[in-house]
C-alpha cells in the first residue's frame, strides 16, 4: 500500500491549534492583565482582527507565487540578498522568542511539580525530549498531534466544566478594563502572539495541496483564538482583575483549584500529563521549524542535522535570564511589542512588490 | 558495545525523573494549620496538625492502637521556614499538600499582620486556593489541641465532612483562600470567615436555633468543637463576628454562595409562645436589581429572594395547612421575621461597617465604563452605605410535609 507522506488539512489545524491555543496556560493572561486589567480576555481577538489581514495577504502569496515556503517568497519578489537578509531578521526574533518561552515552560514545570530539580537538568531533559523528537520530521510530528490532539483538547474541556461553578460572569464589568486607548494598544501591539504562524508557513510546502494548508491553517486559528478568548475569559470571571495580576501560571492555579467530588480532591497531575504532551509537541515543532527557516536561509539541505546544536543554543539562551518574572515582563513582553509591526507589515510590503512587479511584466 | 552504551543513556533519563521523588512514608502530611501571634512582631506561632497515615486504616491491624495524629507547634516568620524548623524535632519531610485548612487566632485576625502572613501563604506552591479559613476565638495552637472528634477520628476527613455539612446548612460561609483573596484583592466587599472555637460559653435558651456565634451553641455530648458564624474581614482585617443567621442571610444574598436548605425556627404568628419548626430552601439565586445614578454617585438596590418553606413542626398544633386565612398569616409572619432580620443586618453593615458582606460589588460594575471610573466611584466607601436598599423576600410556596394536619389538640383532651 502506498502511504502519502504529506501533511492533509486535519493536521494543519491540528498544528495550528496546538502552537497558538496552548498559549493560554502560560503567563500570556497575566502579561495581557498587567495593562489592561480585566479585558485582558478579548485581547487575543483583538490582537487577533489586527493581524489577519497580514496572514491573509502572506497566504496569497504563498499561494499565487506558488512558493516553497516563506523565504522562498521573500527571495521571489525582493530578490536574494534582501529576501535572505529580512528572513534572518525574522529568524532571530523567533529565535530569542521561543527560547524566552521555552524558559517559561521549563520554569512552569519546576515551579509546579518538581521544586528540588535543578532549572538546568529540566531544561537538558526539555530538550532532548525535543530535539528527538523533531529528528522525526515534519510529517510524524504531525501525525502525533494528529493522535493526541482530541485527548489534550478534552483535558481543557474537562478543566473548563469543572471550573464553571467558580464562574462569576459580573466580573467582566467594567467592560472596557483599564481604559479603551490601554486596551486598543494592547490589542494592536500583541498581534505577534501568533508569530507561531508565521512560522509555520515554512512548512506550506509539506502539505498535499497548498489550499489544504490555507483551510487547516485559517479553521485552526478561528479555533485558537475562540479556545484562548473562552479560557480567558474563565480565568477573569474566576479570579478577577486584582487577583489576575499578581498570579503567573492562571492555568495552573485553577488546577490545583478545582475538585472533582469531594473524594478526589488534589487532581491537577492528571491536567498535567496532557498539558505537558502539548507542550513537548509545541516545541517540537518550534524547534524544527526554527532549524528549518535557519537552513533555508543558509541553503543548507540536510537541515535537520543541525536540530541539535540548534536546540542547544536555545537552551542556552534560556537559561539567561534570572527569574521567571523578568524573562515575562520585561524580556518577552518587549519582544513581543518589537515583533508585531514586522510580521504585520511585511506581508503587505510584499504585496505591494507582487502588485508593482506584476505590472512590470505585463508592460 | 553500542546497544549497553545506548540503555545506560536511557537510564540515565529515566532516573533523572528522581531527583524529586520522596516516598510517601517519608512525608509528614500536615492537615490543619494553625497561626498564632506572639509577643515579638513579625514572628508567628505556627502549629501542625500531622495526620497519621496508619490510623484508621483496615491494615493497621487490630492490636496495635495508633493515634490519628500529632500537633505541633515551632515559631517561625512564615510558613515555609517554620516548616524546616519543625524539622529539627519531626522525622520526615513535612508536606503541606494535604492541608485542608488554615487556622488563625482572632487575635491575629484583628491585627494587621494578618494580611501579610496570608500574603506569604500564597505564594507558597503546595498551598491550595481551596483551603477554608477558620478564625477561632482562642488560639490557633490550643483550638487545634480541644478539638478532639470521636467519630471522625482522621483529621482530614474530619475537617471535610464538618465544613461541608455546616455549609450546606448555611451557618458558616465558604470561606477558602481563593475567594478571601478575590474580595480582599477586590478592596469593595467585606470577606466572612468560618468562625470556630472549643471554649464552651452558652448562651441563654431563647427558642430560636442559630442566634449563637461559635461557643455559644448550648449541647451536651459531643466534641467541644463548634462552627457557627462568620469573622467579618474589612480589608483583611478582622472587625466583627456575625451570629449564625447573619451568616445566612449573607449566604442567601449573595449569589456567589450556594446554600441547599436550612432549617429554622420562627415565631408562631398565632401562638408566641410556640415556634414553628421549617426547612427552607433557595430556589433561584436572589435577583439584585441595582441602579445607579452616576452624577449623584448613589445606587438603589432591590433585591427578590424567592424561596421555599416546607413546614416541619408546629408544636402549638394550630390547623395552619387546611384554614386560608392562618396559612396567609404564617406567610406573612415567615417574610417578615426574614426580612426584619435582612434589615437590620444591612442597617448594621451599611453603619457600623460601612461595606457589605454580600458581594453585591460585582453588579455595580457594569455602571462604569472602565476600572479607573469604578475604582474612582468607591463601591464601599461612597456607594454602598449610602445606597437605598429594599430587600423583597418571596415566599413562593409553602410545603406542609408528609402530615395533612396535626393531630387535633381538643379532641384529644375533651
Amino acid at each position: 500500500m502506498k502511504v502519502d507522506r504529506r501533511l492533509s488539512s486535519f493536521e494543519m489545524f491540528t498544528l495550528t491549534s496546538i502552537l497558538i491555543g496552548i498559549k493560554l496556560t502560560d503567563t500570556t493572561p497575566s502579561l495581557f492583565s498587567q495593562k489592561a486589567q480585566n479585558a485582558f480576555w478579548y485581547i487575543p481577538l483583538l490582537a487577533f482582527i489586527c493581524i489577519l489581514p497580514a496572514f491573509l495577504v502572506l497566504l496569497y502569496l504563498l499561494y499565487k507565487h506558488n512558493a516553497k515556503h516563506f523565504v522562498h517568497l521573500f527571495e521571489l519578489l525582493l530578490g536574494q540578498g534582501l529576501g535572505k537578509s529580512l528572513a534572518f531578521i525574522i529568524f532571530i526574533l523567533s529565535f530569542v522568542m521561543i527560547a524566552l518561552d521555552s524558559r517559561n515552560y521549563v520554569e512552569q514545570i519546576k515551579i509546579l511539580y518538581f521544586q528540588r530539580s535543578s532549572i538546568l537538568i529540566i531544561f537538558v531533559l526539555f530538550g532532548s525530549v525535543c530535539i528527538f523528537g523533531a529528528i522525526r520530521g515534519i510529517e510524524v510530528v504531525g501525525y502525533t498531534t494528529r493522535i493526541f490532539w482530541p485527548f489534550i483538547r478534552i483535558s481543557f474541556f474537562i478543566l473548563a466544566a469543572l471550573i464553571f461553578e467558580s464562574v462569576v460572569w459580573q466580573r467582566i464589568f467594567p467592560i472596557f478594563g483599564a481604559g479603551v486607548p490601554v486596551i486598543l494598544e494592547e490589542g494592536v501591539s500583541k498581534g505577534s502572539l501568533f508569530l507561531d504562524f508565521f512560522l509555520l508557513t515554512m512548512a506550506f510546502s509539506a502539505f498535499r495541496k497548498p489550499s489544504q494548508f490555507i483551510k487547516g491553517g485559517l479553521i485552526g486559528l478561528i479555533f485558537s483564538i475562540a479556545e484562548i478568548t473562552f479560557f480567558f475569559f474563565l480565568y477573569t470571571t474566576v479570579f478577577d482583575y486584582n487577583s489576575i495580576e499578581k498570579i503567573s501560571f492562571p492555568f495552573h492555579e485553577v488546577t490545583q483549584y478545582v475538585n472533582l467530588g469531594d473524594f478526589f480532591t488534589n487532581i491537577e497531575t492528571f491536567f498535567m500529563v496532557f498539558w505537558l504532551l502539548a507542550t513537548f509537541l509545541r516545541f517540537i515543532l518550534l524547534l524544527y521549524l526554527i532549524t528549518w527557516l535557519f537552513g533555508a536561509i543558509f541553503n543548507i539541505d540536510e537541515f535537520e542535522l543541525l536540530l541539535l546544536p540548534m536546540g542547544f543554543f536555545l537552551m542556552v539562551i534560556g537559561l539567561l535570564p534570572d527569574n521567571a518574572v523578568v524573562t515575562e515582563l520585561i524580556y518577552r513582553n518587549k519582544l513581543l511589542n518589537i515583533i508585531t509591526p514586522v510580521i504585520a507589515l511585511v506581508p503587505f510590503l510584499l504585496l505591494l512588490i507582487h502588485f508593482f512587479k506584476r505590472k512590470k511584466d505585463l508592460t | 558495545m553500542k546497544t549497553i552504551s545506548l540503555s545506560g543513556l536511557l537510564i540515565l533519563f529515566i532516573l533523572i525523573g528522581c531527583e524529586d521523588m520522596v516516598e510517601v512514608d517519608r512525608q509528614s502530611y500536615v492537615i490543619a494549620v494553625g497561626i498564632d501571634v506572639t509577643d515579638q512582631d513579625g514572628i508567628y506561632a505556627f502549629t501542625y496538625q500531622i495526620a497519621n497515615p496508619e490510623a484508621g486504616s483496615t491494615l493497621a491491624g487490630i492490636g496495635a492502637e495508633q493515634i490519628p495524629d500529632e500537633t505541633i507547634t515551632v515559631f517561625g516568620t512564615d510558613i515555609m521556614t517554620a516548616t524546616n524548623t519543625a524539622n529539627s524535632f519531626v522525622t520526615k519531610q513535612i508536606i503541606l499538600d494535604q492541608t485542608r485548612v488554615l487556622i488563625v487566632s482572632e487575635a491575629l485576625a484583628r491585627s494587621d499582620q494578618f494580611l501579610r502572613i496570608m500574603q506569604s501563604t500564597a505564594r507558597t506552591t503546595e498551598i491550595r486556593r481551596s483551603i477554608q479559613i477558620i478564625v477561632s476565638k482562642e488560639n490557633a495552637s490550643d483550638f487545634i489541641n480541644n478539638n478532639s472528634p470521636v467519630l471522625e477520628q482522621r483529621p482530614h476527613k474530619y475537617y471535610q465532612y464538618m465544613l461541608s455539612r455546616a455549609k450546606e446548612t448555611g451557618i458558616i460561609p465558604d470561606a477558602d483562600l481563593h475567594r478571601f483573596f478575590q474580595i480582599t484583592e477586590g478592596d469593595a466587599d467585606l470577606f466572612l470567615g468560618i468562625y470556630a472555637t472549643t471554649t464552651y460559653d452558652p448562651k441563654e435558651l431563647d427558642g430560636s436555633e442559630d442566634e449563637f456565634v461559635a461557643g455559644q451553641v448550648p449541647k451536651e455530648g459531643g466534641n467541644v468543637t463548634q462552627f457557627m458564624g462568620s469573622a467579618v474581614f474589612k480589608e483583611g482585617i478582622m472587625i466583627d463576628r456575625l451570629t449564625g443567621e447573619e451568616t445566612r442571610i449573607c449566604n442567601i444574598l449573595d449569589k456567589t454562595m450556594n446554600i441547599n436548605e436550612m432549617l429554622a425556627n420562627y415565631p408562631d404568628p398565632l401562638a408566641p409562645e410556640y415556634q414553628v419548626a421549617t426547612d427552607v430552601f433557595q430556589t433561584d439565586n436572589p435577583k439584585v436589581n441595582l441602579n445607579y445614578d452616576s452624577e449623584m454617585n448613589h445606587a438603589t438596590i432591590d433585591v427578590t429572594v424567592p424561596f421555599e418553606v416546607k413546614i416541619l413542626a408546629i408544636p402549638s398544633l394550630i390547623h395552619y395547612s387546611q384554614n386560608e386565612d392562618f396559612k396567609r398569616t404564617l406567610r406573612d409572619a415567615i417574610e417578615q421575621y426574614i426580612t426584619d432580620a435582612t434589615d437590620e443586618l444591612i442597617k448594621k453593615s451599611q453603619e457600623a461597617y460601612r461595606s457589605d458582606p454580600f458581594y453585591w460589588s460585582i453588579y455595580i460594575r457594569r455602571h462604569f465604563k472602565d476600572i479607573p471610573a469604578y475604582e474612582e466611584g468607591d463601591w464601599h466607601k461612597n456607594i454602598y452605605p449610602n445606597a437605598d436598599i429594599t430587600v423583597n423576600y418571596q415566599l413562593k410556596r409553602l410545603h406542609f410535609g408528609k402530615m395533612l394536619d396535626d393531630t387535633k389538640l381538643d379532641e384529644v383532651r375533651d
